[in-house]
């Protein structure tokens, strides 16, 4: 059975986290639409408030610190990423943004990407297309139509929102980011200097 | 191998004093240290170059010609000469006069910068980094190396029969190291000519620093240079020591704390484990980077960077000695114990440069006139002949 990577980013700073929860069930969702398709998946965690210091100390040293650099190094060889956020003031996270400034800007080129966000209410909703979506444009990663935002409302919803449930959200999102994963060749983690032109090309260039 | 010290050359406030230096002062403290470090028997001392402040050190080859009529047996270098916003012709100038004033008793180091403002403020356009670092250094090479050059290129004007003087010493050109942190590209520059590659390592976990460094090192014998071992190879570091750990360890705190480059991030316990920063006793920084080999190889060169962060100059002198007296020796003595008899104990000398060049018919066996360009000649006949 062939086998992806699916790194999960969390942003949410309490524990337990609403955020990590809607990030776990878009995972989850993931990994079973893959395995309806014959497709194994790792799945690799990146909790942020852990890594909280490391970045905002590399922001400061420009050196990642061992577990950022573990972090990094997951989402830049991953074949599909779910990227959750709480939703403060409007927008994304600045803990969330930070980690994104600190990313490689081609860490994530071409990358399946889902989004989601969870705040109080469902008047925030829109968060994730005028803040988090354009930020994952900038960062050329292939993001998924759906993206999905979690209400404190939906955490009780038993299914009878008016527009579309929660669970419903999630397995077409998750859908979403399977088919891409899916259709893709798996990223090949090569040595970390083989991209690097021979001098007789950069001369030449 | 040799053990030097680099300096940034910033001026920053002492934060147990809040006294701040002005630039005479910073300058002036510079040569001290490298007079220091020549006097006390270190190998190396090398300048960075900066134009913009909290940096003094913006005209290296001015300082470093002074110190070479002002010490002994200090090799001068730059850590690093920007090949970047420099114009080639300059620094194939400036170079050559400081090899010969220094009787070659110096080299350089090229670096692109890490200063995005100064790009403009020198005419040239940062997205073009790595393109400038390249097209540069060709053309520098081919100023020392033949005595006129026909050359045109995407970043300057063209040159037709130009000759740059001084031409360099014996005819052969200074020794040149390329300096980069994250830039396989300049790995691959250095490995391509057969220069040396130095990695400031102080801000990097060694395995980063490792990884790039034996880059180099396979791409210097798939260039022809030799093998992968006998590249030449520097490191950057630095230390703060004092006899006794704990002493050192509260001493330099502060300095860490506040320090422009890492202060208010990583605490001085998580610096010191994942960097080559080593705060403690002279012991400490032997063992310390007396295991460095195990990740790089032999290496021809080790840095440390001393006088930053607003370090007083006593305080700096002090570790000039500590360094000398109680570290070096035992270093150098160890390299130099487990070194393969073919690998290069040191970067090369001018004098081992020359007699390269001489076996190989590459440099003249004696001084001569350069040959001149035909628009100002050797001689006032010359003009005559040509206007004639």
């Amino acid at each position: 059975m062939p086998s992806r990577s699916l790194v999960v980013v969390s942003g949410g700073l309490s524990q337990p986290s609403s955020t990590r929860m809607l990030a776990d069930r878009l995972a989850e969702a993931t990994v079973a639409d893959l395995a309806a398709r014959g497709i194994d998946t790792v799945v690799e965690v990146v909790e942020l408030r852990g890594l909280a210091h490391d970045v905002v100390d590399m922001t400061l040293t420009g050196y990642a610190r061992p577990d950022l650099a573990a972090a990094q190094s997951a989402l830049a060889g991953a074949d599909g990423v779910v990227a959750v956020t709480p939703v403060f003031a409007a927008s994304y996270a600045g803990l969330f943004k930070s980690f994104v400034d600190v990313l490689d800007p081609e860490a994530l080129r071409d990358t399946p990407v889902l989004l989601g966000a969870t705040g109080g209410t469902a008047r925030h909703s829109l968060a994730l297309e005028h803040a988090v979506r354009p930020l994952f444009a900038y960062l050329h990663a292939d993001v998924v139509p759906t993206s999905v935002f979690a209400a404190t409302d939906d955490w009780a919803d038993a299914g009878t929102d008016d527009v579309k449930p929660l669970p419903a959200r999630i397995a077409r999102a998750a859908a979403e980011l399977a088919r891409r994963v899916a259709a893709r060749e798996p990223v090949q983690r090569g040595g970390l200097y083989d991209g690097v032109p021979s001098f007789e090309d950069l001369l030449g260039g | 191998m040799q053990f030097g010290i680099f300096s940034v050359g910033d001026v920053t406030t002492d934060p147990t004093t809040g006294r701040t230096p002005d630039d005479t002062e910073r300058v002036r403290a510079m040569l001290t240290i490298a007079e220091h470090a020549d006097a006390a028997g270190l190998d190396v001392f090398a300048t960075g170059e900066h134009h913009n402040p909290p940096f003094v050190p913006s005209s290296p080859t001015t300082m470093l010609g002074y110190l070479a009529g002002r010490t002994r047996n200090i090799v001068l270098s730059t850590a690093t000469t920007l090949i970047t916003t420099n114009d080639p012709v300059r620094l194939a100038e400036e170079y050559a006069m400081l090899q010969v004033i220094a009787d070659g008793r110096m080299d350089l180091m090229m670096g692109r910068g890490n200063t995005g403002p100064v790009y403009p403020w020198f005419g040239k356009d940062i997205r073009q980094g790595i393109g400038l670092a390249i097209e540069n250094y060709a053309l520098l090479r081919r100023l020392w190396e033949e005595d006129v050059v026909d050359w045109s290129g995407k970043f300057r004007t063209p040159l037709q029969g130009f000759t740059s003087t001084p031409r360099p010493l014996d005819g052969v050109a200074p020794f040149v190291w390329h300096g980069s942190i994250r830039s396989p590209e300049i790995a691959e520059q250095a490995a391509y000519y057969g220069d040396g590659f130095l990695h400031n390592a102080i801000f990097w976990p060694m395995e980063h620093t490792a990884q790039m460094v034996n880059f180099y090192r396979q791409r210097y014998e798939h260039h022809g240079h030799g093998r992968a071992d006998q590249a030449i190879v520097g490191l950057g570091g630095q230390v703060f020591m004092r006899k006794n750990s704990q002493d050192a360890w509260h001493e330099f705190r502060p300095y860490f704390d506040n320090a422009p480059v890492y202060g208010h991030g990583p605490s001085m316990e998580d610096f010191t484990r994942e960097t080559p920063l080593t705060v403690g006793s002279p012991q400490q920084v032997i063992d310390r980077y007396g295991a460095f080999w195990e990740q790089v190889g032999h290496y021809q060169r080790q840095l440390f960077l001393i006088d930053h962060a607003g370090l007083p100059l006593k305080t700096v002198l002090e570790q000039i000695d500590m360094l000398a007296e109680d570290v070096v020796p035992v270093l150098r003595r160890e390299a130099e114990s487990r070194r393969p008899a073919d690998v290069p104990a040191n970067p090369p000398s001018h004098a081992e440069r020359v007699a390269a060049a001489r076996a190989a018919g590459k440099a003249p066996a004696t001084g001569r006139a350069p040959e001149g360009d035909r628009w100002t000649g050797r001689t006032a006949e010359d003009d005559t002949a040509l206007t004639a």
